[in-house]
């Protein structure tokens, strides 16, 4: 997820990262995590969310920018078996998710052309 | 259902790999790499399978479902050194297809009881190691993309080699900076050698043969 600060809204952060935050703690599928002090109202403190789910911060302080990485909760690519969401394009640019497919079986295969 | 996504930063570049193919099926791209991060992709081509209610019953895995036949071709005589050791290196890459692809047509048959169909446990364990520095070169490749779009493709790169030191064996980062700059601007295909370059400190062949082949960057399918 790119940031140009170390606050972003609710809903940006769940569109980034996967997690949403609550008032229970940042949720994901079954699983949540409390983080005391990271939910203010609608903005999220993206330093306190990211150190309770283990995501690192790299920054680029030429160009004012941050990039959150993903969890790293329990050591796995996968911290639970609900399947991500994000948001993809086809190829004419319309917006695509995976959950526009529910009731059907998918076979979700990665390729490239290099 | 099959849904295929391409992780290529640029659409034009996996569109008429697509195209030829006439799918019929919903075809999207990636072009930031995040479902690599999101689930797990870290070569191509590499796959999960997710049941009718959004849930993850495999995880990423090598995904190939037929023999390529480059793996019983003989290497000719003659040809550059380099591209003979690609050859031999590509005709040793394990092979599951025939197993993978009898695997899905079982799970299509069978749905949850067919005995490929993990627990959502066994999903998330049996889902690639991820430590600090795999979630940071994942933070590093996505930063170096977005300055690549927004600064020009210098930007990119230190952030790019960053990526591949913090992890080695994730080759859809690798084979994406290369390509781009291994490529000719008004080639019509990607150079698939990715050579030597004077921009990154490693390249295909040099990785893969340094690593003892393919191998070390597949992820096999445990079935």
């Amino acid at each position: 997820m790119i940031l140009d600060r170390l606050t972003t809204s609710v809903a940006d952060f769940t569109r980034g990262t996967g997690w949403e935050p609550k008032p229970e703690g940042l949720c994901r599928g079954e699983i949540c995590v409390p983080a005391p002090g990271a939910l203010d109202d609608d903005t999220v403190n993206v330093k306190i969310a990211a150190e309770r789910l283990g995501m690192p911060i790299v920054e680029s302080p030429e160009h004012g920018v941050f990039a959150l990485g993903p969890a790293t909760l329990g050591g796995k690519a996968l911290t639970t078996a609900t399947a991500p969401d994000p948001e993809f394009v086809t190829y004419d640019g319309s917006p695509f998710r995976l959950s526009s497919l529910r009731g059907k079986k998918v076979v979700f295969v990665a390729w490239a052309s290099y | 259902m099959v849904v295929t996504v391409a992780l290529d930063v640029n659409p034009d570049h996996a569109r008429p790999w697509s195209e030829a193919a006439r799918p019929t099926h919903p075809c999207i791209v990636d072009t930031t790499h995040a479902s690599g991060a999101a689930f797990g992709f870290s070569n191509i081509p590499m796959a999960v399978w997710i049941d009718e209610h959004g849930v993850l019953v495999r995880p990423a895995e090598a995904a190939s479902i037929e023999r390529s036949p480059l793996r019983d071709m003989d290497v000719p005589e003659g040809l550059p050194e380099n591209l003979t050791a690609m050859l031999k290196a590509v005709k040793e890459i394990p092979d599951d297809g025939e197993a993978y692809r009898a695997a899905i047509l079982d799970w299509v048959a069978h749905g949850s009881a067919s005995r490929f169909v993990l627990s959502p446990d066994e999903v998330v364990a049996r889902s690639q190691p991820r430590n600090d520095d795999e979630a940071r070169a994942a933070a590093a490749f996505e930063l170096g993309d977005h300055l690549r779009r927004t600064v020009g493709p210098d930007a990119a790169v230190p952030f790019w080699r960053e990526a591949h030191r913090l992890h080695p064996l994730n080759l859809t980062y690798k084979r994406q900076a290369w390509t781009l700059v291994t490529t000719a601007p008004d080639a019509t295909e990607n150079d698939l050698m990715q050579g030597p370059n004077e921009v990154y400190d490693t390249n295909l062949l040099d990785d893969v043969l340094g690593r003892g082949g393919f191998g070390a960057f597949i992820v096999r399918p445990q079935l």
